[in-house]
């Protein structure tokens, strides 16, 4: 459902330009959790930020569904991060003066939902990311962890065709990493959604079905995983 | 755009809700403090301006005030004008006066004056003569040969230093006063007025019969009518009406008759009064802006979330101007509360010019309404214009700072 062909992103112009990304190219299918991995600076979040629609690539073809995405004004681009594109960020990126549910629910607001709709569907997202009960609290009261699952409950509360997250575990400790990725990889398993997730640690790869990785801003390797390797 | 609106204002709602109440406490005493700048002075000029119009009306002019026509210098019949006038619906009062000039010598000072004849028993009705006597008494309906001298140049008043005086008249002394028209007269003072105003103490009184005589008038002349009315406000009217009663002669509102005279000396005021809030203004709205903008910029990282999980750059817009309309309308409230209290304080304890001349500040409502309307305008203008060029800002460059 994804496409991407010969995406470029040069940083700067002329001699000193940056190549971040090079001329790269994959198709992601509806359902897969994938992992970009690759060393640092190899082009990893900038992929992510042109696929999330966060940036616009130099030169290259995104489509999603059949959707040429990468050309749409901005009006439109920012309905379609609304509503068909979650984004978790490294560092949670919640607004800190609202509450976990406000958090949640000012999407499906802006989306034209009731606020009574939107405090049920945030209510419910809470609950699938393990918060349940926790809807009042303001991120400074919530664990890394926990404010990581806020940022997850924010992207899938508005039930996107698929999620980004960019190293989200970046900042968490071993048990609130795996709290997350075992959330990532419920939501994967038992309600199809789409994840594309940039990480470093290896062992992050137990948890998806694929990994793309990158080097100096080209795709050097697209495995499959194991699928017995995941059971758990 | 409702849905813009309803996110803008859950943004603005939680930010107010959950943000810094030091910082929010300290915006809205800032902008309360811009809001008293915008209405203080005002209101202490137009104090100024009321105290000013007041001895107008106290004094020479009345409310309406009706002078002969063309070169005469006397009404003639003054007393069938009275009649007219006082059969107009209105008026309160009317009396006629016989002003000429005059100089007065006592031990070898000579101070050249305005001596004003009125009808001592009328006046307690028109004016605040009988009122300011500070020693001795006002004039009777009998009164002949005496006279009322202002402070100022009794030389015993305020301002006596600046203007010529008699040097030290008490009531009892003698004084010669030589009219214009050469004939020359011995007066006792009976009393001596003070209005802390040139118009009034630098003047004499005496009674209209005396000046009758000493210019051989007949046929009740007077050199003006003073009408006071029973309602402020109703000059205009007054003035049509008694015109239509038949009067001739010249009728005009004080507001007429002040009008070069005050006008000269309000216009230095009005000019401090239109600077000084033009200079507010400027000040109150670069204060905003750079409160509200300072605030913005600590938010930029949160507009760039915003932005990036898709709020429109609408809502985030609207909500920084909710924002700043509330932190205003805050600062808005607590100015009046601190304009109205030190009012309140000035109207109880009056700024004192002149020993005397007490200066209570007015609450000029339409003052108070623009003003408000003035902030409000600025707020959002000031809130809007930051919030929008930050959320112009591209997404990457809002969040990560490139
Ligand atoms: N705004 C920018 N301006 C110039 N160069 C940039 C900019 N953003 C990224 N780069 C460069 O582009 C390259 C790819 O950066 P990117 O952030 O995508 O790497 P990454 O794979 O996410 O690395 P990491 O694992 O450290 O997060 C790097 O060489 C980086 O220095
Ligand atoms: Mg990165």
């Amino acid at each position: 459902m994804i496409v991407v062909k010969d995406l470029k992103r040069y940083y700067g112009s002329g001699q000193t330009a940056v190549k971040a990304l090079n001329g790269v190219s994959f198709e992601i299918k509806k359902g897969e959790f994938v992992a970009i991995m690759g060393a640092s600076g190899s082009g990893k979040t900038t992929l992510l930020r042109i696929l999330a629609l966060l940036d616009d690539a130099t030169a290259g073809e995104y489509t999603i569904r059949g959707l040429k995405v990468s050309s749409l004004p901005e009006a439109e681009r920012s309905y379609y991060r609304l509503t068909q594109v979650g984004y978790v960020f490294q560092d949670y990126a919640l607004i800190n003066e609202m509450s976990a549910a406000e958090n949640v629910y000012v999407l499906s607001m802006m989306e034209g939902r009731s606020k009574k709709e939107s405090y049920k569907t945030a209510l419910e997202a809470l609950e699938k990311v393990g918060l349940k009960g926790k809807q009042d609290r303001i991120p400074d009261e919530l664990s890394g962890g926990e404010k990581q699952r806020v940022a997850i409950a924010r992207a899938i509360a508005k039930k996107p065709d698929i999620m980004f997250a960019d190293e989200p575990c970046a900042n968490l400790d071993t048990n609130n990493s795996k709290q997350v990725l075992d959330v990532f990889k419920d939501l994967n398993d038992n309600y199809g959604q789409t994840i594309v997730m940039v990480t470093h640690e290896l062992w992050h790869t137990e948890y998806v079905d694929r990994v793309i990785t990158l080097e100096d801003g080209v795709l050097v390797s697209d495995e499959m995983m194991d699928e017995g390797g995941e059971e758990k | 755009m409702i849905n813009d609106i309803r996110v803008g204002a859950l943004i603005a709602s939680s930010s107010v809700k959950r943000g810094n109440k030091k910082t929010l406490m300290f915006i809205v005493f800032v902008l309360s403090l811009i809001f008293m700048n915008l209405v203080f002075l005002p209101s202490m000029i137009g104090g100024m301006t009321v105290l000013f119009t007041g001895f107008m009306q106290d004094y020479p002019y009345g409310d309406v005030v009706i002078e002969p026509t063309g070169d005469n210098t006397y009404i003639n019949n003054a007393d069938s004008v009275l009649k007219k006038v006082r059969a107009v619906e209105g008026v309160r009062a009317a009396t006629k006066r016989l002003d000429v000039g005059a100089s007065i010598d006592h031990k070898q000072n000579v101070v050249g004056v305005t001596v004003t004849g009125m009808l001592p028993t009328e006046e307690y009705e028109i004016s605040q003569y009988p009122y300011i006597i500070t020693d001795g008494d006002f004039l009777g309906e009998l009164s002949r040969d005496e006279i009322i001298i202002g402070a100022m140049i009794a030389g015993t008043g305020f301002g006596s230093e600046i203007y010529d005086n008699l040097g030290e008249v008490k009531v009892g002394s003698l004084v010669d006063v030589t009219y214009s028209n050469g004939v020359k007269k011995t007066y006792k003072v009976k009393g001596i007025m003070e209005g802390t105003f040139e118009l009034v103490d630098l003047n004499a009184l005496v009674h209209y019969k005396e000046i009758e005589e000493v210019y051989g008038l007949e046929g009740s002349k007077a050199t003006s009518v003073v009408v006071r009315i029973d309602k402020q406000g109703t000059e205009e009217q007054i003035q049509d009406k008694i015109r239509e009663a038949g009067v001739n002669e010249q009728v005009f509102t004080w507001a007429d008759k002040s009008e070069t005279l005050i006008k000269q000396a309000m216009q230095s005021m009005g000019a401090i009064d239109i600077m000084s809030k033009f200079v507010s203004l400027i000040v109150g709205a670069a204060l905003i802006l750079i409160i509200i903008y300072i605030n913005i910029l600590n938010k930029k990282k949160e507009i760039g979330i915003l932005k990036a999980i898709g709020i429109t750059p609408r809502s985030i817009v609207l909500s920084y101007a909710f924002l700043s309309t509330f932190y205003v309308s805050l600062g808005i409230i607590a100015g009046l509360a601190l304009y109205l209290s030190l009012m309140f304080y000035f109207q109880a304890n009056p700024v004192v010019f002149y020993e005397t001349m007490e200066i209570r500040p007015v609450i000029d409502p339409m003052l108070l309404i623009q003003s408000i309307i003035t902030m409000l305008t600025l707020s959002v203008i000031a809130g809007t214009l930051p919030a929008w060029s930050v959320s112009k800002e591209s997404i990457l460059k809002a969040i990560w700072g490139r």
